[in-house]
């Protein structure tokens, strides 16, 4: 746990071409002050908020609304949120669909494949719940009975802008907490 | 190098769905498939044995996401029939212009995902854009994008919108020309030709003996279609043409879900114009109070009053985006449906899987089985 | 030529299809016709080739507590018309031939079958689990099968 002590939120109101003077000032400013074991983990935190890249991975009808927004009308891409087929490039988990028992061990394999730091959000009332599949044999009543969950986004689905906002909390979450 | 198996799954790129394919591989080539289902099995015809009859509606817009509306008019038709109920009029045309808007909204969003995965960036976020179009249109009139429990055993839940045909209308004047755009991207691809001529070949005989249907079977040249041959809710009363093709591949099914699209925007047409000059109820009067009001019925409370309704079993069958689907629906008295089962079109066409993907190469499966339409949802139930 | 009972009947004599026990007009079918498990396999390949029904749609099965009832959805194209085939099998180890030899789509259906309402296909090519994981010992369609609340399950919480 690492209070975000140094302020970042300067830099991330510049303009584009004002951000490199302005971050290598500041870094030079903090190194002298600090030292580097303190300045890296608010960088990193700073740098992994923004640029949370999802395992691409649709699991039911929310994999529909979380394709939906990537496209042209919501395009997710500008909060930096990449999907990528890897786990090995990933460190969010975005659980969206009815989890199976079938499909419980490969998705908790597909989580300790990503690397640390790793957040997960469960995205619909079946990765929150069980949803409308909660009383059936086949389905796990909730995914945070396989993986820790940091953000639930209630809807059945949910619409592209709760994806959205469910991202941007997680990253006021990791800003909080530290990566 | 002797063989080896490779998984293809569930967490893959091209498999757009929970979903396995196992392929034996010899180098290049496919010796043998075998695909692997039911990580998305939920369950559905268990709970619905366990569920009032407009509750399963809840779990049909689930069973197969990209097409709700069509799940939804084939469950309350077959459970219509098994509990002698007849909608009134309007609301069948209701149901049949939500089926078309949801043939359009599913061949965009199949269309986006598949030529994204022959590498055409620009065609994905074309299709989302477009199809964000028609969930408006079903936002307008339901409430939801994708999940609308807006049919009832009986009718449909509520009337258009005022002003909705004008707003449709303007939905399929854009999506027209953008239709003709689609093509100019694909067929006139260099890349896409040479990625999908002559791939995934399956004869129009090969296709009737391992029951693929839909637009796989009309790319080989049938001319089956359950809306022309069978026709149900009022389909007998518009004028379309059966889209097909005759070269059997991966081209021939993207030309078919083309053509369906343009006649489904003439279905469309037709449709508004009926319904604007037709107005009436869209819910069957003198149902019992467990299936009339339209808002009710989703809560407990409305089910209090149980009748012992006559016992039937219903038999529907509709023409759903990806092929022939059917519904089974066994009504043994009381509130909850005895038994219901579905017949997926994916599930059958899958099936097939190992007939049209051996003796190809490896790098043709995303176009193969992109050209499939595989909605994972419906396979597993 | 009539597509209703009586004409799915007289075919159905005409043919010499053997083990009809009844046949009775259906709604939104041509006919739906009862036949003795006993006589599938010589009744299926009449269906297929001397009434045109070349289109297997679905094969389905349904506890009836004291019986098992397995059903076949049929199409025709010559027709255009669906056909119910059912039959009664018993309750203590229900089983029947497998259509897959007749109609290879049957394949699959008929795994399900096996896998969720517990019939027993013979001589079917690959009768395995198909939509539960494998050594999964319940068939959940069967109406002793009941749905519980989650509550009731004992999670194994794994810590990652």
């Amino acid at each position: 746990m690492v209070t975000n002590d140094v302020s970042f939120v300067e830099i991330e109101t510049l303009r584009s071409r004002e951000f490199l003077p302005a971050a290598k000032e500041a870094l030079g400013s903090m190194i002298k002050e600090q030292g580097e074991s303190k300045l890296i983990r608010p960088v990193f935190n700073w740098a992994g908020r923004n640029s949370l890249f999802p395992l691409h991975w649709g699991l039911a009808c929310c994999a529909i609304e979380f394709a939906a927004a990537f496209g042209a009308r919501w395009d997710a891409e500008r909060f930096g949120v990449v999907p990528r087929s890897s786990p090995r490039q990933c460190d969010l988990l975005i659980v969206n669909g009815t989890v199976t028992w079938k499909v419980a061990h490969k998705l908790i394999a597909l989580y300790e494949q990503m690397p640390e730091p790793k957040w997960v959000i469960a995205m619909g009332n079946c990765a929150t719940g069980g949803g409308p599949f909660r009383t059936a044999y086949s389905v796990v009543p909730g995914v945070d009975k396989l993986v820790p969950v940091d953000v639930y986004i209630a809807g059945c689905p949910p619409r592209p802008e709760a994806l959205l906002d469910g991202i941007l909390r997680l990253e006021a979450l990791i800003r909080e907490r530290g990566a | 190098m002797s063989e080896m198996w490779v998984n293809m799954g569930p967490q893959h790129p091209m498999t757009h769905g929970l979903w396995n394919l196992r392929v034996r591989i010899d180098g290049e080539m496919i010796v043998e498939v075998d695909p692997e289902m039911g990580y998305l099995h939920r369950g559905i015809e268990k709970i619905s044995e366990d569920r009032h009859y407009n509750e399963v509606i809840t779990l049909m817009d689930r069973t197969c996401y990209v097409a709700g509306m069509a799940w939804e008019h084939l469950y309350v038709m077959g459970a219509e029939k098994a509990l002698g109920i007849v909608p009134p009029e309007r609301a069948e045309w209701i149901r049949m212009l939500s089926e078309e808007f949801q043939r359009l909204a599913s061949h965009i969003m199949w269309y986006a995902a598949f030529v994204q995965d022959l590498g055409l960036m620009s065609p994905f976020l074309y299709g989302m854009r477009d199809r964000d179009l028609i969930l408006d249109l079903f936002q307008s009139y339901t409430g939801g994008r994708l999940t609308y429990e807006y049919m009832r055993v009986g009718g449909v839940r509520n009337d258009l919108p005022e002003g909705f045909p004008a707003q449709a209308r303007q939905v399929l004047d854009w999506l027209e020309p953008r239709l003709v755009e689609y093509d100019r991207l694909c067929m006139g691809s260099e890349i896409f030709r040479r990625r999908c001529d002559g791939l995934g070949v399956l004869k129009a005989n090969d296709c009737v003996r391992l029951g693929v249907t839909g637009p796989m079977l009309r790319s080989a040249g049938s001319k089956r279609d359950i809306r022309k041959d069978r026709p149900y809710s009022r389909y007998s009363q518009v004028e379309f043409d059966v889209a097909t093709a005759d070269s059997s591949d991966v081209t021939g099914r993207y030309l078919v879900r083309m053509e369906e699209m343009r006649q489904s925007i003439r279905i469309l047409r037709q449709a508004l114009d009926w319904l604007e000059h037709h107005p009436g109820p869209v819910l069957a009067d003198r149902l019992p109070r467990w299936l009339g009001a339209p808002y009710a019925p989703m809560g407990r409370e409305g089910y209090l009053l149980k009748r012992n309704y006559p016992k039937g079993v219903g038999l529907s069958a509709i023409e759903e985006p990806h092929g022939e689907a059917c519904a089974y629906v066994v009504n043994e008295g009381g509130e909850h449906p005895y038994r219901v089962k579905f017949r997926s079109p994916v599930f059958a066409n899958l099936s097939a899987c190992s007939h049209y993907l051996v003796g190809y190469h490896i790098a043709d499966i995303p176009p193969i089985m992109g050209s499939v339409d595989v909605c994972v949802g419906e396979v597993d139930r | 030529m009539e597509w209703n009972a009586e004409g799915v009947r007289a075919q159905l004599a005409a043919a010499g299809a053997p083990g009809i026990l009844s046949v009775d007009p259906f709604d939104g079918a041509a006919a739906r016709v009862r036949f003795s498990p006993e006589s599938a396999s010589a009744l299926f390949p009449v269906l297929r080739d001397a009434l045109g029904f070349t289109h297997l749609s679905t094969v389905g099965g349904i506890d009836w507590v004291e019986r098992y009832e397995v059903f076949y959805l049929l199409w025709s194209d010559a027709a255009k018309r669906y056909l119910l085939l059912s039959a009664d099998l018993d309750a203590k180890t229900p089983h029947i031939e497998t259509a897959s030899t007749v109609w290879p789509s049957a394949n699959w259906h008929e795994r399900e079958a096996w896998e969720l309402v517990g019939i027993g296909f013979d001589h079917h090519p690959d009768l395995r689990h198909l939509l539960m994981p494998d050594g999964y010992s319940f068939h959940p369609l069967q109406r002793s099968f009941k749905l519980h609340e989650p509550e009731d399950l004992e999670v194994k919480v794994r810590h990652v």
